[in-house]
């Protein structure tokens, strides 16, 4: 029995030993009575050094432990109790407190057992993990903020870009209007009379001129593709005449350049297709504009074929090869990026802005469709790029964009309604040049005013004006004065919004500023061409004649109260003298004789307002005699003596006839 | 009597379309009696005829250089008959050129516009006011001296 208890106390002692966790008994007034290795270890003294010592002074609170101690008694246990023993070098080891009371046989308590768990390891953990957590939530942040910085950073560069573009775009709108001012009258001061020398400035301005706006109106067109804002027109157009009509503009070029320019036209296209015929002019252009510019012999072959076609489109391909200078392998990406050629050397050497290339690639491709490049260098190169278009059924509602010049049409009157007073002048140059008649309105107002009074042929429509701006006096001639006059919207920036307004207000067509001479002549007959009343046409020529004489007898008739003698005596007389009048003005003119100019054109003032002549040619005469008097401002002074030697022509004209028509009256 | 009443207008302009159309212009009124020159030097030998008022070209000397001008016309008016009144017609609506003619004694200066021949009616109406007057003016003069 003895043996087996103290086999059993063997036993008991070897588990106390074998714990990691200090174990320790305790006598009730505090002392250590007993303990195991862990405990000794952790306090670093020995099992006889710590016997009946004070079993508190090895906590770093004796205080707390005292009461944790004093816990035990009064509860008969406390459990996880966070205390913190001391090693006798100062090492500290975070335990858990966990004791209970022990009582001999007959239930006195003789002391405590205190287990002390060593949390260290635990703590450690918990720390680190702690720590980990910070980390993590600090790496986390960090990352945030990293990622917001990027956020940020993409917006400004985005931005920037956008800016960039806003910029360029809003410089090329600004920079367009004095450059037509300056191309527009530079071409004025082409046509007076000039020194050799001066001639050759003049043009150097001009082709400048030309050329930053090519450059302008690429970037324009570059910012808009970029921005999204290009829309493309689905149109029935004749592709043939289309782009046979445009492919003249290069006429001159290549005769002048001693090339060849082959035409391949795939006859199984449809004659008639839906897409945009301006922008696939836009791409042909910048590709035989650039084939012919790098090709210095050889030929230039514009092929278009049909490629694949299906119940409701067909597939065209476009292709443009030369036999020009060719593009090295490794330049083939890069000729298309903006403001890119092959070498910073061809710029020097070829000219071009380098746009080119880039608007034919971003024009393509923003219609679904691809370019293809195929060069050798020194043998030439093949662009060709396909493009889907619709079939129709419809006839054509429209002419194409251009017409193949036609025949002369006499008597047009034109409408120029314009604000800006440089571009009223440039309209009127021109116009004066194709011998069309022009009268300027400054807003829409005035316009309605004289339309309401005066027949015109055709009305050049500014879209925005002061007052009352084009669309308007668009609306209103065609609502209110129910009026069918053809009428051509002019405007500085071609985007497909007002386009769709033009049409809606009921204009007839559009040209862009600044205006291509060709291209206006081209529009103002074509439009007033089909304005013309259909029948016969000898009665169609008479009414035409009718309504667009330069007199009208209208005052003169008021004036002698229709009384047919003194109208043929007033008749008489002005043809009696104002042919006289006209030959000395334009000989004084060249003669440099300034008295006998002055005389002959202060003659002829009066009589435009008493034949019921254009006030304009008054204005204009009055001008020419200013000159006469001060020899100063030239401008346009010849032109001015050819317009009013010709409408005084007409009007002699004119009056011949009225003559022989009121001698009848009176006979009869 | 007739005679008494109507106005003698000498007209005178070397662009022969305005002067008929002054002519046209005037015959309206009954009260005138018109007479046109082409030159200041033929009016100026018509001169015995006696006219109330002469309507003078500022500008004569267009198409013969030689010609007299309108002011060396009016010189030789005024040195004649300084009593003759002379409106002035112009194209030019210039400030000095009408100076100039009030300093020559012009009785008015008209330029030649779409109201010339209103203006020049009132002139004419405005001139025989004036000449009524001085002459009743004339015959108080003469009786109260008497």
């Amino acid at each position: 029995m003895d043996r087996i208890k103290s086999f059993q106390s063997l036993y008991a002692r070897g588990l106390i030993e074998a714990s990691r966790d200090p174990l320790v008994t305790i006598s009730p007034e505090g002392k250590i009575t007993d303990m195991n290795d862990a405990f000794a270890n952790v306090t670093g003294m020995s099992r006889i050094e710590l016997k009946d010592t004070d079993f508190f002074d090895y906590f770093t609170e004796p205080q707390k432990a005292r009461e944790v101690y004093q816990e035990v008694f009064a509860k008969g246990y406390v459990a996880d109790s966070p205390l913190t023993l001391r090693h006798k070098e100062g090492k500290l080891t975070d335990v858990l407190f966990n004791g209970s009371v022990y009582k001999d046989d007959s239930g006195h308590v003789i002391g405590v057992v205190i287990v002390a768990r060593d949390i260290t390891e635990q703590k450690k953990l918990t720390t680190e993990l702690t720590e980990a957590m910070v980390f993590a939530e600090l790496a986390t942040g960090l990352a945030q903020d990293a990622k917001i910085k990027a956020e940020n950073a993409t917006m400004i560069a985005e931005s920037a870009v956008k800016s960039k573009q806003q910029f360029l775009s809003n410089m090329s709108h600004e920079i367009r209007t004095p450059m037509n001012a300056i191309i527009g009258f530079t071409k004025v001061l082409l046509k007076t009379e000039l020194t050799a020398k001066q001639k050759e400035y003049l043009m150097a301005i001009k082709l400048s001129g030309d050329a930053l706006i090519v450059l302008i109106n690429d970037i324009l067109d570059l910012a808009k593709v970029d921005s999204g804002k290009m829309i493309f027109e689905q149109v029935p157009f004749k592709m043939i005449t289309s782009l046979s009509a445009m492919l003249h503009l290069f006429e001159s070029k290549i005769n002048e350049k001693n090339l060849k320019l082959i035409k391949e036209y795939d006859s199984k296209i449809p004659a008639i297709v839906v897409g945009d015929p301006v922008r696939l002019h836009q791409i042909i252009i910048n590709l035989v504009s650039n084939a012919v510019k790098f090709t210095n012999k050889g030929k230039i072959t514009i092929s278009v074929r049909l490629i694949s076609e299906d119940e409701d489109s067909v597939k065209v391909r476009f292709s443009v090869s030369d036999t020009g200078i060719g593009v090295p392998e490794n330049k083939i990406e890069k000729i298309f990026e903006n403001f890119q050629q092959a070498s910073s050397g061809t710029s020097r050497l070829y000219g071009g802005s380098g746009l080119g290339l880039a608007i034919v690639k971003q024009l393509v491709e923003a219609q679904g469709g691809s370019i293809n490049v195929k060069s050798k260098m020194g043998e030439g190169s093949v662009f060709s790029f396909d493009l889907n278009f619709l079939k129709t059924k419809t006839e054509m509602g429209r002419e194409p964009e251009m017409e193949e010049l036609i025949g002369d049409l006499k008597n047009i009157r034109v409408l120029v309604v314009e604000d800006i007073s440089l571009n009223q002048l440039l309209m009127k140059t021109l116009l004066d040049d194709f011998g069309f008649e022009c009268e300027i309105a400054e807003n829409g107002r005035v316009a309605i005013e004289k339309v309401k009074n005066k027949s015109f042929s055709i009305i050049l429509m500014d879209l925005q004006m002061p007052e009352m701006n084009g669309f308007e006096a668009t609306a209103y001639i065609r609502n209110t004065l129910q009026s069918n006059i053809p009428i051509i919207a002019l405007t500085a920036d071609v985007t497909t919004v007002d386009l769709a307004k033009c049409k809606a207000v009921g204009m007839n067509d559009y040209i862009a500023k600044p205006v291509d001479e060709r291209l206006l002549y081209n529009k103002i007959i074509v439009a007033v061409r089909k304005s013309m009343p259909k029948g016969v046409p000898k009665t169609d020529e008479r009414e035409e004649s009718l309504n667009l004489k330069c007199t009208d007898l209208d005052y003169l008739n008021r004036r002698t109260k229709s009384n047919p003698a003194l109208m043929m005596e007033m008749i008489s007389l002005y043809l009696d003298q104002t042919p006289n009048l006209v030959t000395t003005m334009k000989q004084s003119l060249k003669d440099k004789d300034w008295k006998s100019l002055y005389s002959a054109v202060h003659k002829l003032i009066p009589s435009f307002s008493i034949m019921g002549i254009n006030p304009n040619f008054e204005n204009m005469a009055k001008k020419v005699q200013e000159y006469a008097s001060t020899q100063q401002q030239k401008d346009g002074i010849l032109d001015m003596v050819l317009q009013l030697e010709a409408v005084c022509n007409q009007a002699c004209e004119e009056l011949k006839v009225e003559l022989t028509s009121i001698k009848n009256v009176d006979y009869v | 009597m007739c005679k008494e009443n109507k106005i003698r207008l000498f007209l005178v302009d070397d662009d022969a379309l305005y002067l008929k159309m002054l002519e046209i212009e005037l015959l309206h009124n009954e009260n005138f009696i018109l007479e046109t020159f082409p030159t200041g030097e033929i009016c100026i030998a018509n001169l015995f005829k006696k006219p109330d008022v002469i309507i003078l070209d500022y500008y004569l000397d267009s198409s013969d250089k030689n010609a007299m001008n309108g002011i060396e016309v009016l010189d030789e008016i005024k040195s004649i008959n300084p009593d003759i009144p002379v409106v002035m017609l112009s194209s030019q609506d210039k400030i000095e050129v009408a100076v100039n003619c009030m300093h020559h004694n012009a009785f008015d200066y008209i330029v030649k516009s779409e109201t010339a021949f209103i203006r020049l009616i009132k002139a004419i109406s405005t001139i025989t006011h004036i000449k009524k007057t001085e002459k009743a003016l004339n015959w108080y003069m003469d009786v109260t001296s008497k």
